[in-house]
C-alpha cells in the first residue's frame, strides 16, 4: 500500500483518493473535497442535506478506499447514549461485568440523522469526538487513529428534529452542505445505473483501496509541514474574530475555529500541490469551518439572511493580508 | 326626492358629524346592506380569489380592488332609497342595475379611480347622473370650501381596512397549532396558494364591513354638503310652517307660498336622480347654488386667519420657508377653517403630500417595470467602482511613492524584496484597475483580483504582466521563497515600459 514520502506524493495520493470517490459519488465534487480535507486534518464532519443524496455511500466509499473500519448508527428519538458508546453488562456465566462496545468503537463512524436524537444522546459523542476515547463504567478506552465522525442531519426546518448543542457543533471541523447534483451530473448518474456501469444499490465493491490508515497518517503528518506565513495566519484569526462582533451575528466562532481554519487551510494547500498556504486557501475553507459556528441575530434572520450570506459579507469586508 | 320623508334629520353639520351620521346609516341598515354587498361581490370575488390561488398571482385581487367603484354602486343605490323610506329589495336592485351602475362609471374606473374624493363624488355621478361640463361644474361647487373631508375619510377607511385585515390574519395565526411551526413572517409574506387564499378571504371579510361603511359616510357627507348649500333644513322648516298654516285663509296661503318660493331657490333640488329638470331651470338652480356656495353666503362659526410676519423679507427666505408660505398662502385663499379638530390639516399640505406620494409611486413603478424588461441602460450605479484597497494594499494613487523606481530600489538595497514587490504590486494594481475597472471587495485576495480581471477583460498585456507579478509576490510573501533582486528590477522595467505604452496608446 502506497505511503507518501513527500508533499508532492501526498498531493498525488489525495487526488487519487478524491477521483476514486468521485467515481461513485457523482456530482458531489465539492463535498468529497471537503470531507477529505477534514479527514486529513483529523477533524469531524457534519453533513447537512435532504435524504437520498449519497451521504451513506460517501462514508462507505471512504472506508473502502482507505481501508478503514466503518460503523453506522441511525439516530432516532429513542436512541440511548449507551447505544452509541456501549455499556457494561453482567455475564451470568462468568458472574462478572463485561464491557459491550458500542458502534462508536470504529474508525469511520456515520451518525446518520444525528439531529433526530435528543440532546442527551447527541452529547454521548462529545467525548468521542474531542478526546478520541470512550469511558464506560469509569474505564477509558482509546480509539484507533484515524478516527472520524461523519454526522448527517436534515435541514432544521424539518419536523421532529432537535438542534445540535453548540458545544457539539463546535467539535465538527467542517459543516458540509450537500445539495442535489447538477442536471448533467444527474443525467450521467441515471445513465450509468441504466447501462449497468454502476448499481443503484450502495455498491462500493468496485472500489479498490488507495491507501490505508498508515498512509492517511503520513499525509496528515506531511500537511503539518505546509508553511503558513504569519500574515496569512493573522488573516485567518481576523476572520474568526470578526464573527464575534459582526453586524448580523449574535455570537461568533470560538478559538477552536481559528485552529480548524489554519489546519484545514494547510490541507487545502496540500491538495493544490503547494507547500505554503495562501489567503485564497483560507477563504476556500472559511465557509465550511464557520457556517455552523456562527449564530445569526434575530434581526438578520427576519431580514432573510442565512449563515452563507453573512459569511460572504464578512469575507468581503475582512481585508486580505497586508504586506 | 321628498326631503320630508327622510328618516334622518337633515341639518347642517361639520364633516365629522356627517361621517358619524354615515356610521348611523350603516348601523341601521347593516343587515340588508351586507346582503347587497354579498349578492354583488361574493361570486366575482370567489372566482377571482380562486384564480389568484391557482396562478399564485395577486393580479385577480388587484382587479377586484380596482373595480371597487362598481361594487359600491348598489350600496349607494340602496342607501339613497332607504333614507327616503324606500327599501329596495335585492330583486329590485338587480333589475335596476343598468340604471344606477353605468352613469359615470367609465371615468370612475379609469382616470378618477385613485381620487380620494371617490365616496363623495360617487353620489354626483350616480344619483344626479350629470355629464360633461355640468358635471365638472357641479363637482367644483360641491367640493368647494369648506372641505367636505372626503379625502380624509378615504385615508381613514384605507387604514382601517389594512389594520383590520392584518389584525384578522394575526388572530388566525394565533389559532394555528404550534406543531405547524409556522413563522409569523411566513404567515404574512409567504405567497403559497393556501396563504394567498387565507389572506384574500380575510381581506374580503374586512371589506364586508368597511365598504358599506365607507359608502354610507360618503353619502352622508354628500347630503351634508347639499344641506349647507341648498338650505334643506330651512326648506324643511318652511315646508312644515306652510303646512301648519294651510288651514288659514287662501290669501295668506298664497303669500306664504310666494315667500317660500322667494326664499328657497329650489324646492326639490335632487329630483335629478329620477327626473332630470329642464335645461333652463337646471342652469338657474346651479347659479343659485354657486351663489350660495360663495364665501359671503357660507355661514361660518369660527374664523382663523394666518399671516406671515415680515413679509418684506420674502427675497431672503429659504426654500423651506417658501414652501411653507406657499402652503399657508393657499390656505389663506380659502379664508378660514370652520373647526379645530386634531385632523384639521391644511388641504394644500394634504394635496402636496398626496401628489408627492403619487408621483413617487408612479416613478417607482416605471423604474420597476423598466428594470423588469431590461429597458434601463447601464446606470452609473452598476458601473464597477474602482477599489481603493486590494489584498490589503492601498492602491490609491496618492498613497504610492512619487518616484516608484527609487522606492523599489531603496527597498531592494535594504534587502526587503517583499516590500519592493508590495510597492510594485500596488502601482500595478492602481494602474491596471484604473484602465480595466472591476468591482472588488476589501477582502479580495490578489488571486481573486487577477481572476476577476481575466474573466472580464481577457488576457491583455497588463493583465498578463499582473499574473507574473502575482506569482512573484506569492512566492516571496506566502511561500517564503523570495525572487531575486534582478527579477524585481525586470518586473519594474516591464511595468514602466508597459505604462508608457498604454499611456501613448490611450
Amino acid at each position: 500500500m502506497s505511503q507518501p514520502a513527500t508533499l508532492a506524493d501526498a498531493a498525488a495520493l489525495a487526488h487519487d483518493i478524491e477521483s476514486r470517490l468521485n467515481q461513485v459519488l457523482i456530482g458531489q465534487q465539492q463535498v468529497v473535497r471537503e470531507v477529505l480535507i477534514a479527514l486529513i486534518s483529523g477533524g469531524h464532519v457534519l453533513i447537512e442535506g435532504v435524504p437520498g443524496l449519497g451521504k451513506t455511500l460517501l462514508v462507505r466509499s471512504l472506508g473502502r478506499v482507505l481501508e478503514l473500519d466503518f460503523n453506522r448508527i441511525q439516530f432516532t428519538p429513542d436512541l440511548m447514549p449507551t447505544d452509541v458508546t456501549g455499556h457494561a453488562m453482567y455475564d451470568q456465566k462468568t458472574e462478572q461485568f463485561r464491557i459491550r462496545r458500542g458502534p462508536a468503537f470504529t474508525q469511520l463512524l456515520l451518525a446518520d440523522e444525528i439531529n433526530r436524537a435528543p440532546a442527551k444522546t447527541q452529547a454521548a459523542l462529545l467525548e468521542v469526538m474531542q478526546e478520541r476515547q470512550i469511558t464506560i463504567e469509569g474505564k477509558a478506552f482509546t480509539l484507533n487513529e484515524p478516527y472520524m465522525v461523519l454526522a448527517t442531519q436534515n435541514p432544521l426546518d424539518q419536523e421532529g428534529t432537535y438542534p445540535l448543542p453548540e458545544a457539539e457543533l463546535d467539535r465538527f471541523l467542517f459543516k458540509v452542505l450537500i445539495d442535489y447534483p447538477g442536471h448533467d451530473d444527474e443525467t450521467r448518474l441515471v445513465n450509468m445505473v441504466l447501462d449497468g456501469t454502476i448499481r443503484a444499490s450502495l455498491d462500493v465493491d468496485s472500489l479498490s483501496p488507495a491507501t490505508d490508515a498508515a498512509g492517511l497518517q503520513a499525509m496528515k503528518a506531511l500537511s503539518n509541514d505546509v508553511l503558513i506565513d504569519a500574515e496569512v495566519l493573522d488573516y485567518a484569526l481576523r476572520i474568526v474574530r470578526a464573527t464575534r462582533d459582526f453586524n448580523g451575528l449574535s455570537h461568533g466562532a470560538s478559538p477552536r475555529a481559528s485552529i480548524a481554519l489554519a489546519r484545514a487551510a494547510r490541507v487545502q494547500a496540500l491538495f493544490e500541490g503547494r507547500d505554503f498556504v495562501t489567503p485564497d486557501d483560507i477563504q476556500q475553507v472559511a465557509r465550511p469551518v464557520l457556517r455552523h459556528r456562527i449564530q445569526l441575530s434575530a434581526d438578520a434572520e427576519i431580514e432573510g439572511q442565512t449563515p452563507e450570506t453573512a459569511l460572504a459579507r464578512l469575507l468581503d469586508q475582512v481585508e486580505a493580508p497586508r504586506q | 326626492m321628498e326631503l320630508e320623508k327622510a328618516s334622518a334629520r337633515l341639518a347642517p353639520r361639520s364633516p365629522w358629524q356627517a361621517a358619524d351620521l354615515g356610521t348611523q346609516f350603516y348601523r341601521h341598515w347593516a343587515g340588508p346592506i351586507t346582503r347587497v354587498w354579498l349578492l354583488f361581490t361574493a361570486v366575482p370575488y370567489a372566482l377571482l380569489l380562486t384564480m389568484a390561488a391557482l396562478n399564485n398571482s395577486l393580479w385577480p385581487l388587484f382587479i377586484f380592488w380596482w373595480l371597487k367603484p362598481l361594487w359600491e354602486r348598489p350600496l349607494l343605490a340602496f342607501y339613497s332609497h332607504a333614507l327616503f323610506g324606500e327599501t329596495l329589495t335585492l330583486r329590485a336592485l338587480l333589475k335596476r342595475w343598468r340604471h344606477y351602475a353605468l352613469p359615470g362609471l367609465a371615468g370612475q374606473l379609469t382616470w378618477r379611480r385613485l381620487s380620494p374624493m371617490r365616496s363623495f363624488n360617487a353620489s354626483v355621478w350616480q344619483l344626479e347622473q350629470v355629464k360633461g361640463d355640468t358635471a365638472s361644474q357641479r363637482l367644483k361647487v360641491l367640493n368647494s370650501y369648506p372641505s367636505n373631508r372626503a379625502g380624509m375619510l378615504t385615508l381613514l377607511v384605507l387604514h382601517l381596512e389594512q389594520f383590520m385585515t392584518l389584525g384578522l390574519m394575526a388572530l388566525l395565526y394565533m389559532l394555528v397549532p404550534w406543531q405547524f411551526n409556522l413563522e409569523l413572517s411566513d404567515w404574512f409574506y409567504d405567497q403559497s396558494a393556501l396563504q394567498l387564499a387565507i389572506s384574500g378571504l380575510c381581506f374580503y371579510l374586512v371589506l364586508c364591513i368597511t365598504e358599506p361603511l365607507y359608502v354610507a359616510c360618503g353619502f352622508a357627507l354628500y347630503l351634508n354638503k347639499r344641506t349647507w348649500l341648498e338650505g334643506w333644513d330651512l326648506q324643511l322648516g318652511l315646508t312644515r310652517l306652510g303646512k301648519r298654516r294651510r288651514a288659514a285663509s287662501a290669501a295668506r296661503r298664497v303669500v306664504g307660498a310666494l315667500l317660500i318660493l322667494l326664499l328657497v331657490p329650489s324646492m326639490e333640488p335632487a329630483k335629478a336622480e329620477t327626473t332630470p329638470p329642464a335645461h333652463s331651470s337646471q342652469a338657474e338652480q346651479q347659479q343659485v347654488i354657486e351663489l350660495l356656495a360663495s364665501p359671503e353666503f357660507m355661514p361660518l362659526q369660527e374664523k382663523t386667519e394666518r399671516q406671515w410676519i415680515n413679509q418684506d423679507n420674502s427675497e431672503s427666505e429659504s426654500l423651506m420657508e417658501k414652501i411653507w408660505r406657499f402652503l399657508f398662502d393657499n390656505l389663506d385663499d380659502e379664508d378660514a377653517e370652520t373647526n379645530s379638530t386634531p385632523l384639521n390639516i391644511p388641504d394644500a399640505l394634504l394635496w402636496t403630500i398626496f401628489w408627492a406620494l403619487f408621483i413617487a409611486l408612479a416613478l417607482w413603478l416605471i423604474l420597476k417595470v423598466a428594470n423588469q424588461f431590461g429597458l434601463r441602460g447601464h446606470s452609473t450605479r452598476n458601473r464597477p467602482v474602482i477599489p481603493t484597497h486590494v489584498a490589503g494594499l492601498d492602491i490609491r494613487k496618492r498613497s504610492l511613492p512619487k518616484n516608484l523606481n527609487r522606492a523599489v530600489d531603496d527597498a531592494l538595497k535594504a534587502g526587503d524584496i517583499r516590500g519592493a514587490l508590495a510597492i510594485l504590486m500596488r502601482a500595478a494594481l492602481a494602474g491596471i484597475l484604473a484602465r480595466y475597472p472591476v468591482a472588488l471587495a476589501a477582502g479580495s485576495t490578489e488571486q481573486q483580483c487577477l481572476r476577476t480581471l481575466q474573466e472580464q477583460h481577457g488576457d491583455s498585456l497588463p493583465i498578463a504582466y499582473l499574473q507574473r507579478l502575482t506569482q512573484a509576490w506569492i512566492s516571496t510573501a506566502w511561500a517564503h521563497r523570495p525572487v531575486s533582486d534582478e527579477q524585481v528590477r525586470t518586473l519594474m522595467q516591464h511595468w514602466q515600459q508597459m505604462d508608457r505604452l498604454e499611456a501613448n496608446h490611450a
